[in-house]
Order: structure tokens, then C-alpha cells, then sequence
């Protein structure tokens, strides 16, 4: 072993710095991702579409098999919840004719919710045991930008782009650990901060952090993204409020989250290229 | 000692083999999910190969393996496979060359310090970053190591076949 060292070891040990080095230079001086990390990216793009593609086919052959019972009683909940959701949408043109009424009354600027969205395909699940992401298959040509909010279909937030290729992009999750939100709980209007945490992330949960001393979170209660900042739109939906913990240190106290988006069924996202961050 | 068309020609074929285990990784392995974690055959590999070469060209087969991982997978630095690879496969050459001879026994050990290797480091940034999590490191080092560990029974046969086949002189 000595002898390994003496002889090689120096030159070993360059060619990890240089290599080392010249791949932290080219992530840290290049906004999307670095040139090598961009055409490994690309070649390999084909090869996890059609690997998506398949296990894409495999999972839709399980699913048209699936229990019939079990399906008919989700047809009967979905018919029961489809005419509240039509009672609800008559209520809530009125209430949007009301507020239109009276912000002109008032001579308020109306509140816009115009994104710019993409849709794009998940190609790729989590690909390592440490991280929580998902690779799409829409890049920088498609004009997405690494910081771009990635929402389901029904408007809950799954992540942030992380790293933007020529045509594909990675997402990380909300429950990774490299994931910060500013985030608002619906009911009571309280701030936090929600970020992954490694040990809830096997669970698919994450933290709410830097919670007010006062404040009184119960279970269930809806936590959305609070646009501070500009850097996010405000109200896309993190997750609910599943418990409420104390810190290690007793002094304060957290809420674990159950995120509104369920990634192991993902299979096309929206990606938010531009919002209006004023609204 | 092999002519210069001979190293060229094992290395060709330890680089077909580190490829079919890429796509055997992204095709299939991962997409399943067993005792909750992904089987991740890449420290295998670094490890494995390090049981039948000498440490430099063993290091060296780990830095290019750890820099493709980089280029590949997301991770918390830019070079953190990089990094590790070649202690990885390094630490499993010196393992074969002094401990126990080149072999399934040998290749579970070099393992088991590759996945220690790179589970280490990836707690130590958590820690690092203000985000300690040694025990949910641990739990998932062990799951992991358990999943796949049974990938080395392929990675050892192909590349001791490799091995073998270029090596019939010795």
C-alpha cells in the first residue's frame, strides 16, 4: 500500500482534483447545466423516453385488469364529487362576478393568474436512494429555466427544476432535501419555510419550518406557496398539515407535511416558465 | 504483462460491461423499488473491478465510472462520485491485493466499502449543510447494501469472464 502511494498516489490524486474541479467549475459557471452533464443529457434522452414509454405500457396493461368492483365504486365517489365540484364552480362564478363588481367599484387593479406552462413528460423517476427527483423530457429549447415550478394537473406543486438540459430537465421534489419553499398555511395565514428533510423523505414528507410561537396548525389544514420574494407564484399547493412536531431542542416546534402530489403516479407535469409575481 | 493491443482490448470489454450495467440501472432496476429503496449498482461495479486489477488502473476505472455517474444522476456536489469512486475501487484493489483473494467473497467486501464510502460522504454533506441524519443514513446504507448486494452475482461473473479471457497466459 505504501509502496502504491509513493509511486502513484500523487498522480491519482491530481487526476480527481482535475477532474473534480473542472466538473464543480463547469456546474457552478454555466445557469443551466454544464456543457458534458448537457450532451450526456441529450444522448441519453431517447433512451429514457423509450424506457418510460415501456414501463408506461406495462403499468396501463396491470391497470386494465384491475378489480372492476373497485372501479365502479370510484366511478360512484367521482359521479358524488363531480356534483358538489358543480355546485361549488355556480358559487363561485357569482362570488367572481361580486369581487369583479367591486374592485371596480373600488378601482382596484384585477389579480391575475396567467402562467406560462409546459407541459412535459416524466421520463425518468428517482434515480438515486438520496435524492427525491424526476427527469422531463422538456429543456432549455423549450424555454425552461433552472428555478421554474413543476405543478400536477391539478395545480399541486411537485418541485423545482434543478438542472435544464438542451431537451430535458431535472426536477427536485419538494420532499428532497435540497428543496426551500416560502411557504403560507391557508387557514390561519401563518409563515413558514418548507424544506426536505432527509429522514422524512423515505415517507415522502417534508418540514414546515420557522412557524410563529402562537401559532396553532391543526391536521389537514392547507399549506401553499406564499410568492414571497417573486421567485415562485404564490398559492400553488405544497401539501396538508399531517402533524405537529417539536424541534430536538424543545424550543420550537414544526409541522410534518404530506405533499399534495402524489410523484410515484406522475407521468405528465407542467412546468410554470413565467407568472405574473405581482399577483 | 500484456501487450499494448491486449490492455487496449480488456479495457474495450470492461467498458462494454460498465455499459450494459448503465442500462441494465436505467432501464430496470431503476424503476423497482425493493424494502423501499432503489438497487444501485454503480459502487459495485468500482468495487468489483477493483478486486481483479491493480490499484492505479483500479482508481483510475473509478474516477472515469464516478465522473460518468456525475454527469448522469443528480448529487449533492457536482464531483461526488468522482470522489468517491476511486477510493472506492481503490480500497477494493488493496483489499484483493493483501486481505482475500479476487472473488465473490473479496468483491462483497470491496462493496461494502464502496456503499460505506458513498453513503458516508453523502451524510456527512447533509451534516455539513445543517441537516444531520446519521440514523435515516444508516437505515438506508443497510437496505441498500441488502438490495444489491445480490447484483454482484452478474457483476462478478462478467467481469471476472472479462478478466479471464485476457488474462490466459497468467
Amino acid at each position: 500500500m505504501k509502496k502504491f502511494f509513493r509511486e502513484h498516489g500523487i498522480w491519482v490524486l491530481f487526476a480527481t482534483a482535475v477532474i473534480a474541479a473542472a466538473l464543480a467549475v463547469m456546474s457552478v459557471m454555466s445557469t443551466a447545466s454544464s456543457p458534458l452533464a448537457n450532451l450526456a443529457g441529450i444522448v441519453t434522452s431517447p433512451f429514457r423516453s423509450a424506457c418510460a414509454a415501456v414501463s408506461g405500457w406495462v403499468a396501463e396493461k396491470q391497470s386494465y385488469f384491475a378489480d372492476i368492483t373497485a372501479l365502479e365504486e370510484e366511478n360512484a365517489e367521482l359521479r358524488r364529487e363531480n356534483a358538489r365540484l358543480r355546485s361549488e364552480n355556480r358559487q363561485a362564478e357569482e362570488t367572481l362576478e361580486e369581487n369583479a363588481q367591486l374592485r371596480e367599484l373600488l378601482n382596484l387593479r384585477p389579480m391575475s393568474f396567467d402562467w406560462e406552462l409546459e407541459t412535459a413528460d416524466v421520463t425518468e423517476q428517482a434515480v438515486t436512494n438520496w435524492t427525491s427527483s424526476l427527469t422531463l423530457n422538456k429543456g432549455t429549447a423549450h424555454g425552461v429555466e433552472v428555478g421554474d415550478s413543476v405543478i400536477t394537473e391539478t395545480g399541486a406543486l411537485v418541485g423545482l427544476v434543478s438542472e435544464a438540459g438542451y431537451n430535458w430537465c431535472t426536477v427536485l421534489t419538494v420532499v428532497d432535501t435540497d428543496t426551500s419553499l416560502g411557504a403560507q398555511v391557508y387557514r390561519t395565514k401563518d409563515l413558514g419555510l418548507a424544506v426536505g428533510d432527509f429522514a422524512l423523505m423515505d415517507e415522502g414528507r417534508l418540514r414546515l419550518d420557522y412557524l410563529p410561537a402562537d401559532c396553532q396548525l391543526l391536521g389537514g389544514d392547507l399549506v401553499l406557496t406564499s410568492g414571497l420574494g417573486g421567485y415562485y407564484p404564490a398559492g400553488l399547493e405544497i401539501g396538508t398539515v399531517e402533524e405537529v412536531q417539536l424541534s430536538d431542542s424543545g424550543a420550537a416546534s414544526y409541522a410534518v407535511l404530506r405533499p399534495a402530489a402524489d410523484f410515484g403516479s406522475l407521468v405528465e407535469v407542467f412546468i410554470i416558465k413565467a407568472f405574473d409575481a405581482q399577483s | 504483462m500484456l501487450a499494448r493491443s491486449a490492455t487496449i482490448f480488456k479495457w474495450a470489454l470492461y467498458a462494454g460491461a460498465t455499459l450494459v450495467f448503465f442500462l441494465l440501472q436505467g432501464a430496470v432496476l431503476q424503476r423497482i423499488t425493493v424494502w423501499g429503496v432503489i438497487p444501485f449498482v454503480f459502487p459495485l461495479l468500482a468495487a468489483v473491478l477493483g478486486t481483479y486489477e491493480p490499484p492505479l488502473p483500479a482508481s483510475v476505472y473509478g474516477l472515469i465510472l464516478g465522473a460518468a455517474c456525475d454527469l448522469l444522476l443528480p448529487g449533492p456536489l457536482p464531483c461526488f462520485y468522482t470522489l468517491v469512486f476511486p477510493a472506492a475501487a481503490l480500497g477494493a484493489a488493496l483489499i484483493s491485493q493483501s486481505l482475500l483473494p479476487a472473488g465473490f467473497l473479496c468483491a462483497a467486501a470491496g462493496s461494502l466499502l464502496a456503499f460505506l464510502l458513498t453513503d458516508l460522504l453523502h451524510c456527512l454533506l447533509l451534516w455539513l449543510r445543517g441537516q444531520a441524519a446519521w440514523s435515516a443514513g444508516a437505515w438506508v446504507f443497510l437496505r441498500e447494501l441488502c438490495v444489491s448486494l445480490p447484483l454482484l452475482i452478474p457483476v462478478v461473473l462478467l467481469f471476472s469472464a472479462v478478466f479471464r479471457r485476457t488474462h490466459l497466459d497468467d
